[in-house]
């Protein structure tokens, strides 16, 4: 709580300084390396006084960033709505119908949901100043922004599965599978893709990016392979021991939770470490626009995305040096760190025709048939 | 004739002696109530009907309905019916709700047997104890299940020791309708505890004279005395297996095990785009399901009232002997089943929220921590849901008690036409799931334009509350309005009292006591309810309970167990609330 | 032949004794009356010869069968004691048809269907019930104590049981039915005990009549005995119609004794068991009936004032006073209002010391 209490003084001070000079924003406030009318832009941010986030990023995890956001900006309030990939999604299209946009900024993992409201003309257009210092593959016409990488991979009982056993790429866990059938039956586990935006992603992203993901669907479903909605459940039943192994979860909670629960190791493919971003964007009729840029431009800053990493989202840039950066998660990861691509290629899966296709396919493999 | 004695019924009605038929009418000297009962029906009217009939009409459209391209069409009908997961998914629904009633039902009358027939020790702290599942939410007790019984929960653990081997599979069909039926028994004890109760005791007393032995007048008496009660609470549980949403979202997810509730809440994603014809298709399909065993209760309360002018004395019953070995039996029994519905399920529950890992090897005392609750105090959100709960469940359950007794008041020795409407307008909410009513009200504050204003605030929240909470909320204050005998109120009539004053003057401060009663329980139904506000969370509107299910798709569990923990908690607390406030949860 | 003996039943509800120690019997061809204000005690006894309520002492038999035996430990559940229970309420079971509940107990005993079918008829029809048989308890207009009654003596019990059978009906059916109850169990030559508030129902169907007050039986005998002899103030005044008036008594000789207050003397008859000193305070009892109205004086009349006559119907009703003694009396002429005298036979003034 002493956080708190700094925050409420230095709000307090803000308010006084603010008050005392009823000036614009200071020429100081203005980062640097940003354009000089960007004062304008925070003094009118501060006038807009707060900003809404729609995500799928618990708030438990992003607190770090939007504390270190307060720090910056004080009096510029953050409404944190945590809707899940799907509740953000349809409550944008849903505002966006009734006219009532309430986000100025959605910030998501599912990057196929981005990729469409950016496509649809629910995004705004706006150049960061801070997108020169991201990689070209992590922005999408000025409208999406990666702000992590994050990689995809295992997450195994230590008990249960001696390190050097643990399959090391594509190839080894799909054999693992098939060798041994009767110990690990019930006991692996993997994304439901039918309930989990994330786990559709990461799925699809594999029928997109390898050749092998239905030989692995086929061997999951054989030994009786068991789904979930989310990377957490899968952490608790490994961790328990009620599951083996769990593969294609969020690697980057993996890697955190591996430092404080017993029994939890995490391992990534080493031919083949796919990893996801979280995508911002502004709205196209953001009720506070302002506030909007400074919240993104900050995401993407170097202290914005050292606090990002701090919550173990790492960064997509290479100069930080809190948690993970792209340059040290790769060297983690065995090397073969392979971002998806922000590309419209993201929308192959969003079409009906090619959404049922893969579920038909994958309840087959599911089901051994 | 005897009818003339008794006054005042049972406020659960789903029994013999349910309130007794008033031979005099009030209501041919309407006069001024007349108003009252219109504007307050009428507005109730609006506020059951807009999301019901926005349902009804999404389910006939191509699209969302604020979509430009929506228009009249049977697609989502066409598509839901084709599709077979929503065969599979209407099949493991009947069979839960099936196999719920088959399991609840007799455990739930057996207890009722044994806590008001039978002379067992302890009756007091029973009663209240074999309601507990009742009041706790079922996302946190499924929750607190899977630490304690799944497939690595420390009671598993401790039988597989022993046994070598864990003769349970939580996550199976069998499984989530073991815990679904367990967790509602005191549904059904509720209702056939207060049926026992009010059966007169002389119809049993002249079966024994007649030379029939106890278990004889049981079977020959008492129970097609309660049949109607059995029936009752088997329709109202079936209705709440079709609904169940928590359990299965937390046991029926590791192995794929869909109902129709989690089906619709599966089909968003597996479209991609928003697809609320679709969810409002599989509503209807739901209505259709419950509208049925809502028409059979009502006919049941009417038909209860037909037998309830014979009974005589009801008040005086000779209780079984038990004897010793028949009370250590009788407490085994009860014994086991709280350990197993309320023992295992919170001490899963407590244990979760003190540790970071549990099960195979690990050593839960070197995992012991309150780390999950000061992070969860660093996070604004759930500080502001566990606030938002309290808020939304002390005023706005005491809120909810004001328009329940205006409601109850329009409806109170009303037996006009508009006394029929008003009594499906409180059943209507009670055919849908509460997750659909918090969708539907989503629209409604969306896209009527002088509502939205209020969406972000708790008002939202609360007016979906009040209608979920309806037929509940009002039969409880329906209950405690027919204790007041109708010859008080004809008095003050007849003193020159119009109706609305007798209200004022008479029977509101007659009922008081009961007020505080049933805020508290209010309290407790608002306290565990998290399916209505799943779709209307947003920044200021979060309760525990959305705040449950939305965290259950990251899978932060160190957070839902710290939350299940403290709306435990604050269960416990309303409960002690309800009880020295005298709330006759009984009843 | 004796059907029935309680013998110093005693019963205690929390720390409260309801029962102090009741003790009668009963034959078999006559009807015996408990009977007494609510709280004495009448229906608690009734539910412990039932069965339906436990006494902590005493002894009850019913036919050759020990029914309670609080010494050696027996208590024989209701089923068991071959008794018939005719509730106030009359508890027909709304899910049964008249011939269904009438037919129960004997279903209970096994009888079989063609006999059973045949005894319900029986019964039904004696009653006059015959064509109501299939109706079930809330299609009858009247007459659902006639079933209670028919379901309650189908099966031959040795001991009827009425709990207040009369209580729910208007005065003039009470009347008939009070009649027609007598004459059937007389004719059945079985027993019955009737609990009762009801005096004129006890005096006009009992045999025997058991009067209690407070848990005991202050006085027992027949009806003409128990109306004409009462041996305590309580009995005296519980029965019949009664002037009450307080006084000091001023003069005894035997079982004479003189009472006088403000503005009267009367002399009667010391009753009770107590004795009766001069200068004691004491009360009289009256029957209505035994007052005389007349014009002219006479032996045992007294000079009073008839403030009224009101009219009865059948009789007429006289207000009369001397000093603070009102009473009433009963002729068949109306009085003017003026002096009178007034009768009083000695033997029909009832002196009781004043509790």
């Amino acid at each position: 709580m002493v956080i708190h209490l700094k925050h409420t003084r230095r709000c307090v001070l803000a308010a006084l300084l603010l008050a005392g000079a009823a000036s614009p924003a200071l020429a100081q406030d203005v980062p640097a390396g940003y354009p000089a009318d960007y004062a304008d832009v925070i003094a009118a941010a501060r006038k807009e006084g707060a900003v809404s986030i729609y995500t799928s990023t618990d708030q438990a995890q992003a607190q770090p960033f939007l504390d270190a956001f307060t720090k910056r900006f004080p009096g510029i309030k953050i409404e944190y709505n945590d809707l899940g990939t799907n509740g953000a999604y349809n409550r944008v299209i849903s505002e966006a119908a009734a006219g009532q946009v309430g986000a100025d900024v959605v910030w998501s993992s599912a990057m196929d949901y981005q990729m469409s409201l950016a496509k649809e003309g629910h995004a705004g257009a706006y150049k960061s100043p801070e997108a020169k210092n991201v990689p070209d593959w992590a922005s999408f016409k000025d409208t999406l922004y990666a702000t992590s990488v994050e990689p995809i991979g295992i997450i195994y009982n230590t008990k249960a599965l001696p390190e050097g056993k643990v399959p090391k790429t594509r190839a080894d866990l799909i054999k693992f599978l098939q060798d041994n059938k009767t110990e690990l039956k019930g006991k692996i586990a993997s994304f439901d893709p039918e309930k989990s935006g994330s786990g559709f992603l990461h799925h699809t992203n594999d029928v997109r990016q390898t050749k092998t993901f239905w030989d692995l669907a086929k061997a999951f479903g054989a030994i009786g392979g068991r789904t979930y909605s989310s990377s957490g459940a899968m952490k608790e039943t490994v961790v328990s021991g009620e599951n083996v192994l769990a593969f294609n979860i969020i690697g980057s909670y993996g890697l955190q939770w591996a430092k404080e629960s017993p029994n939890l190791g995490v391992a990534f493919g080493t031919d083949y470490t796919p990893a996801f971003s979280r995508l911002a964007l502004i709205t196209a009729k953001a009720p506070h626009p302002n506030a909007a840029k400074l919240l993104l431009d900050f995401m993407l800053s170097q202290e914005g995305q050292n606090a990002l990493a701090k919550g173990g989202m790492p960064s997509v840039r290479t100069d930080t040096d809190q948690g993970f950066n792209a340059k040290t998660l790769n060297e983690r990861v065995g090397g073969n760190l392979q971002p998806i691509k922000l590309d419209e290629g993201l929308l192959e899966y969003l079409n009906p025709q090619k959404r049922v296709q893969f579920f038909r396919e994958w309840k087959a493999s599911l089901s051994g048939s | 004739m005897a009818a003339e004695g008794k006054t005042a019924g049972s406020p659960m009605g789903g029994v013999w002696t349910g309130p007794a038929a008033p031979a005099r009418s009030l209501t041919r000297r309407g006069g001024d109530a007349g108003l009252f009962r219109v504007v307050v029906i009428g507005l109730l009217a609006v506020a059951v009907l807009t999301p019901v009939g926005l349902i009804v009409y999404q389910s006939f459209l191509s699209a969302p309905f604020f979509s430009k391209s929506a228009v009249l069409s049977l697609e989502a009908y066409e598509y839901v019916f084709t599709d077979p997961s929503f065969y599979e998914a209407l099949g493991t629904t009947a069979l839960i709700a099936f196999g719920m009633v088959a399991v609840a039902v007799p455990l739930g009358g057996g207890l009722a047997f044994l806590l008001t027939r039978t002379d067992i020790g302890g009756k007091r702290l029973l009663e209240i104890l074999v309601l507990v599942p009742m009041f706790i939410s079922s996302v946190v007790l499924a929750f607190g299940y899977t630490v304690s019984v799944g497939p690595a929960g420390f009671m598993s653990l401790f039988v597989r020791d022993i046994l070598g081997f864990v003769p349970w599979n939580l996550y199976s069909l069998p499984g989530i309708i073991a815990i679904a039926g367990l967790s509602h028994v005191p549904n059904v004890y509720l209702y056939l505890s207060a049926a026992m109760r009010n059966l007169p005791s002389d119809l049993e007393e002249a079966a024994r004279t007649a030379g029939a032995s106890v278990w004889r007048v049981s079977l020959d008496v008492t129970l097609p005395m309660v049949l109607p009660a059995i029936v009752f609470a088997a329709a109202l549980n079936l209705l709440l297996g079709f609904e169940m949403f928590g359990i299965p979202l937390v046991l029926g997810d590791p192995n794929g095990i869909l109902v129709l509730t989690t089906y619709t809440y599966k089909l968003t994603t597996l479209f991609g785009v928003p697809t609320y014809q679709l969810m409002a298709a599989v509503a209807m399909v739901l209505i259709l399901i419950t509208l049925p065993l809502v028409y059979v209760q009502r006919r049941l309360l009417r038909h209860s009232r037909r037998f309830a002018a014979l009974g005589g004395k009801g008040a005086r019953t000779t209780n079984l002997k038990l004897g010793r070995k028949g009370q250590a039996i009788a407490f085994a029994v009860i014994g086991l089943w709280l350990f197993v519905s309320v023992a295992l399920p919170i001490a899963g529950i407590v244990l979760r929220a003190f540790v970071n890992a549990w099960g195979e090897g690990v050593d839960l005392f070197a995992q012991l921590t309150t780390a999950n609750f000061h992070r969860l105090l660093e996070v604004p959100s759930l500080v502001r849901g566990i606030v938002n709960t309290v808020l939304i469940s002390a005023v706005g359950g005491a809120l909810a008690v004001g328009i329940y007794l205006l409601i109850g008041l329009a409806g109170h020795r009303n037996r006009g036409v508009s006394n029929t409407i008003l009594d499906y307008l409180v059943l209507l909410p009670r055919a849908l799931p509460g997750l659909v009513i918090g969708l539907a009200f989503f629209w409604v504050f969306l896209f009527i334009p002088f509502l939205t204003p209020l969406r972000p605030t708790l008002a939202s929240l609360f007016i979906a509350y009040v209608v979920v909470g309806l037929s509940y909320g009002l039969r409880l204050l329906q209950g405690t309005l027919l204790q007041v005998s109708p010859e008080l109120e004809e008095s003050a009539r007849t003193t020159g009292a119009t109706i609305g004053r007798t209200w004022w003057d008479v029977v509101i401060p007659i009922v008081r006591p009961g007020l505080a009663g049933a805020w508290a329980l209010i309290m407790i139904i608002f306290l565990r309810e998290y399916a209505t506000g799943v779709y209307l969370m947003s920044a200021g509107t979060e309760v525990i309970g959305s705040l449950m299910v939305s965290l259950l798709q990251t899978g932060a569990m160190d957070m839902i167990a710290a939350l299940a923990f403290i709306s435990i908690l604050l269960t416990a607390i309303g409960l002690t609330l309800a009880l020295r406030l005298g709330a006759r949860i009984h009843d | 032949m004796t059907e029935l003996i309680a013998t110093n039943v005693q019963k205690w509800l929390g720390g409260l004794q309801i029962l102090k120690g009741a003790s009668f019997t009963a034959e078999r061809g006559s009807i015996v009356a408990l009977l007494g204000a609510s709280g004495s005690g009448k229906t608690t006894l009734l539910r412990c010869i039932a069965g339906l309520e436990q006494p902590e002492i005493g002894q009850i038999r019913i036919g050759d069968k020990v029914a309670l035996d609080s010494e050696r430990g027996i208590a024989l559940p209701p089923e068991q004691r071959n008794i018939g229970l005719v509730f106030q309420s009359y508890a027909l079971w709304p899910h049964r048809t008249v011939k269904e509940n009438v037919g129960y107990g004997l279903k209970l005993r096994g009888v079989d269907g063609p006999e059973m079918g045949r005894r319900i008829q029986a019964i039904l029809d004696k009653m006059g019930l015959g064509h109501l048989a299939d109706r079930y308890p809330d299609q009858l207009s009247g007459g659902q104590q006639r079933v209670a009654i028919c379901r309650a003596l189908v099966y031959e019990p040795r001991v009827l049981l009425l709990d207040e059978p009369l209580s729910n009906l208007d005065a003039k059916l009470r009347e008939e039915a009070r009649y027609w109850i007598r004459k059937l169990i007389l004719d059945l030559e079985i027993c019955a005990i009737l609990v009762t508030h009801d005096q004129t129902e006890a005096l006009a169907a009992a045999d025997h009549i058991l009067l209690l007050k407070d848990g005991r039986i202050v006085q027992e005998g027949a009806p003409r005995d128990i109306y004409s002899n009462p041996r305590s103030f309580y009995a005296a005044d519980f029965l019949g119609a009664n002037n009450i008036a307080r006084g000091r008594v001023t003069l005894v000789t035997g079982d004479r004794a003189t009472v006088a207050g403000h503005g009267w003397e009367l002399s009667g008859t010391v009753r009770g068991a107590e004795r009766l000193a001069p200068e004691a305070d004491a009360q009289i009892v009256i029957r209505v009936e035994r007052i005389g109205v007349s014009d002219a004086p006479g032996p045992n009349r007294l000079p009073m004032q008839l403030d009224d006559s009101l009219f009865l119907g059948d009789r007429w009703e006289y207000r009369i006073r001397s000093g603070d003694f009102a009473a009433k009396a009963h002729g068949s002429q109306p009085i003017a209002p003026g002096p009178v005298w007034c009768e009083f036979p000695p033997e029909s003034v009832w002196v009781f010391p004043a509790a």
